[in-house]
């Protein structure tokens, strides 16, 4: 934290764009898309494919730059001094298939300013995680495609970054791979470092990440925290399983509707209802049981968001 | 500045220590020398005994043609280069074989029967020396294969020297009065450098040039083209997007020229230690090595010439492997890089004769020509100061604009999978990587 903050302990966001817009031809790739990330926080960047996932995320990290707006990150604009404390991973993954495992990670980690000693010592390290230890002399191309996934991954983030920039980072991990990497990422957050990750599966997002924005066609639909935006989706629902008066399932600035499967009903509450108002209501007049509030899912909450005329 | 480095380390590590490159360093030598004697062997193994009818009235003058025929031919290696030399007995004989019989019956009759003889393969062919044709300074040579060129003018230089020599002697000379009529003059070129008298033969200047466009070529068509096919494949591997989040694009690029060409200069000391430690004990019996002596101020100007050059001619390489996909489309524009090259060794022969020329002084200062020809007229005779520091101004500067233009393209063009790009895209993205 710079000396002068001493007032407002503000939190300096790790990155922030403000209207940023890419187009290549007559193609806009990204138009005027502004968020915020905060410092140790998962962040999703959410959309279907050719949504502007990638273009945002290399003009995040300096690979493409953007034709108006502007990129923050630590809460100076972007320059190439930030590049150290990046690390990045591409949708389209590469390596060098002539390399060795060990001197292909102590270069990519060389090229962040690690020494080599410490690259080696990190990399032996991070292999042994990843159950990789037997194939650091072996080339790369001899590994099977999910280790050299994995060997990418430990290569984006040897140097100890900040900011972990990942495109689609699952995209072609088998289940045991893919578990290994969340733990590593949850692991990662812990120790206050940020990650950026994009995915079109929403579903993913949804258990990984604190924050996301939704982007379709170039433009952010949704973004900020994720329980905020399922709080303000407005349709929220609730079973319930209850013995007595069912009065409260009648108020009508709360409940939309309702569905009695006889083990329980399902409410569906009208927009912006507070489901604790409910809460009240129904425990004053009846024994609840059960009364759990059922999050909307990321799926619906999109689907409803880019299905809006405007969007 | 520390990615570079590393780049260039990458580069050169990484190729230096593949087997292909052990293999080529090492068999490439041997190849060469193969494929030089080879053919050589090959011509000359086919070969049978000539057999050669002289046909002449008188059988002494007959012998001498003979004698001299025989003789000349033993030194014929020898009289090609040097022009109007004497015979050189110790000199060893070349592999043909000739048989030469001499018939002293020059009538038409003979002829026709000599004439049978060639078709039906009994000889290979006659002289005609009849005392007619002597009178009139024309023989005639008759066999099946039309003689070549330097057979003929062999032949026709021997038999001038023989008929010289005979018609001198029917006036009256005697044998060391003839000699001394006949002793060539041979011209000795004098080069004036800085006041000074340099004994240098033009062929040996020529030999310096064109050792230099030779280098020139080969590093440029064979290192040039792999600083291409390396940025194809970090393209198609996709390693590309990885670097680029660590390093600039201008750093990848002049580390990957600058990576690849070190392993090309490897290459090319270690051949010419080899040549050094294999030819040049066998040479120097037949050359006076004195003779071989490049002066130190060549030697830089060959240096600074070739490593600017090749820098050059890699850049575009490297902007080639960027705009392209594919090995072939980017053979296809290899032309962008081969006419420069085509055209300074057009100019190579005015620029080694006029050296003054404007037309050579001009060109020799245009960046893609100069590597060659400003050193061409290095070589033959040292420019004023300020055209070979014009020179080299403008061929640096073009070198640097060239790839700060290139990092460009390469910057844009790298992210660009599955089509090659079209000029106007080009220019657009000279445009996009504006920062």
């Amino acid at each position: 934290m710079s000396p002068g903050s001493e007032r407002t302990p503000v939190v300096v966001n790790t990155v922030e764009l403000a209207n940023v817009r890419k187009s290549y031809d007559d193609f806009v790739a990204v138009d005027n898309l502004s968020l915020r990330i905060q410092p140790g926080r998962i962040y999703g960047l959410l959309g279907p494919n050719g949504a502007g996932k990638t273009s945002t995320l290399r003009m995040i990290i300096g690979i493409i730059v953007p034709d108006s707006g502007q990129v923050f990150v630590l809460g100076e604009p972007l320059s190439r001094t930030h590049t150290d404390r990046f690390g990045y991973l591409p949708e389209e993954r590469g390596l060098y298939k002539k390399m060795k495992v060990l001197a292909h990670l102590v270069l990519l980690a060389q090229l962040k300013g690690l020494t080599s000693g410490e690259a080696s010592k990190r990399a032996h390290h991070w292999c042994e995680r990843f159950e990789l230890t037997a194939w650091i002399d072996k080339k790369v191309e001899e590994l099977s495609k999910g280790m050299q996934q994995k060997v990418q991954f430990i290569g984006a983030i040897l140097h100890d970054p900040e900011l972990i920039v990942m495109d689609e980072p699952f995209s072609g991990l088998d289940p045991a791979s893919a578990l290994a990497l969340k733990d590593a990422l949850l692991e990662l957050a812990k120790n206050g470092k940020t990650i950026l990750l994009s995915t079109h599966r929403m579903d993913q997002a949804e258990r990984l990440c604190q924050s996301i924005c939704l982007i379709n066609r170039g433009r952010a639909v949704l973004e900020g925290d994720l329980d905020q935006i399922k709080a303000n989706y407005g349709h929220c629902s609730v079973q319930i399983k209850y013995d007595g008066d069912a009065g409260f399932l009648h108020v009508p600035t709360l409940v939309q509707s309702f569905n009695d499967y006889g083990n329980y009903v399902e409410v569906r509450l009208m927009p912006g209802a507070d489901t604790q108002e409910l809460l009240q209501k129904a425990c004053s007049k009846a024994r609840l049981d059960r009364f759990e509030v059922m999050q909307p899912s990321l799926e619906e909450i999109f689907i409803e968001a880019v299905s809006k005329p405007n969007a | 500045m520390r990615n570079t480095w590393l780049i260039i380390k990458r580069e050169y590590l990484e190729r230096v220590r593949t087997r292909t490159f052990l293999a080529l360093t090492l068999l490439a030598p041997a190849l060469m020398t193969v494929l030089m004697v080879l053919p050589v062997k090959l011509a000359t193994m086919g070969e049978r005994i000539q057999h050669v009818v002289v046909v002449t009235s008188t059988p002494q003058f007959g012998e001498i043609v003979r004698q001299r025929l025989l003789s000349a031919n033993s030194a014929a290696s020898d009289s090609d280069d040097e022009v109007g030399s004497e015979t050189n007995a110790d000199k060893p004989a070349s592999d043909k074989q000739y048989i030469i019989d001499v018939d002293s019956n020059p009538t038409e009759a003979e002829r026709a029967v000599l004439r049978g003889k060639v078709a039906s393969q009994a000889i290979d062919g006659y002289l005609w020396l009849s005392d007619d044709a002597i009178a009139d300074g024309k023989v005639t040579w008759a066999s099946r294969n039309m003689a070549g060129f330097a057979e003929r003018s062999r032949l026709s230089g021997e038999l001038n020297r023989i008929i010289q020599y005979a018609r001198l002697s029917r006036n009256g000379f005697t044998g060391d009065q003839a000699d001394l009529v006949l002793k060539p003059v041979k011209v000795e070129a004098i080069r004036i450098e800085r006041g000074q008298e340099t004994k240098d033969s033009s062929g040996k200047k020529l030999l310096e040039v064109v050792v230099m466009v030779m280098l020139i070529y080969m590093a440029v068509l064979l290192y040039g083209i792999s600083v291409m096919r390396s940025v194809l494949e970090e393209k198609n591997s996709r390693v590309m997007e990885v670097l680029l989040s660590s390093a600039t694009s201008t750093e990848l690029m002049i580390g990957k020229i600058f990576g690849v060409g070190a392993v090309g200069l490897t290459q090319i000391v270690v051949w010419a230690v080899m040549a050094g430690v294999f030819a040049l004990p066998s040479l120097a019996m037949s050359v006076d090595l004195s003779q071989l002596q490049v002066s130190p101020g060549v030697l830089v100007a060959f240096a600074g010439f070739f490593l600017l050059g090749y820098l050059l001619f890699s850049a575009l390489y490297a902007a080639i492997g960027a705009i392209t996909t594919t090995e072939q489309e980017g053979q296809q524009l290899q032309f962008i890089i081969v006419i420069p090259l085509v055209i300074s060794v057009f100019m190579l022969n005015s620029a080694v004769k006029t050296p003054d020329a404007p037309a050579v002084v001009w060109l020799s200062m245009v960046p893609f020509l100069s590597p060659v020809l400003m050193y061409a007229r290095i070589v033959i005779q040292t420019p004023p100061l300020w055209q070979i520091a014009l020179s080299l101004f403008l061929l640096i500067a073009t070198i640097a604009g060239l790839l700060a233009l290139c990092a460009r393209i390469y910057r844009v063009g790298i992210l660009i999978y599955g089509k090659r790009a079209t000029l106007p895209e080009i220019l657009k993205w000279l445009k996009y990587a504006k920062t």
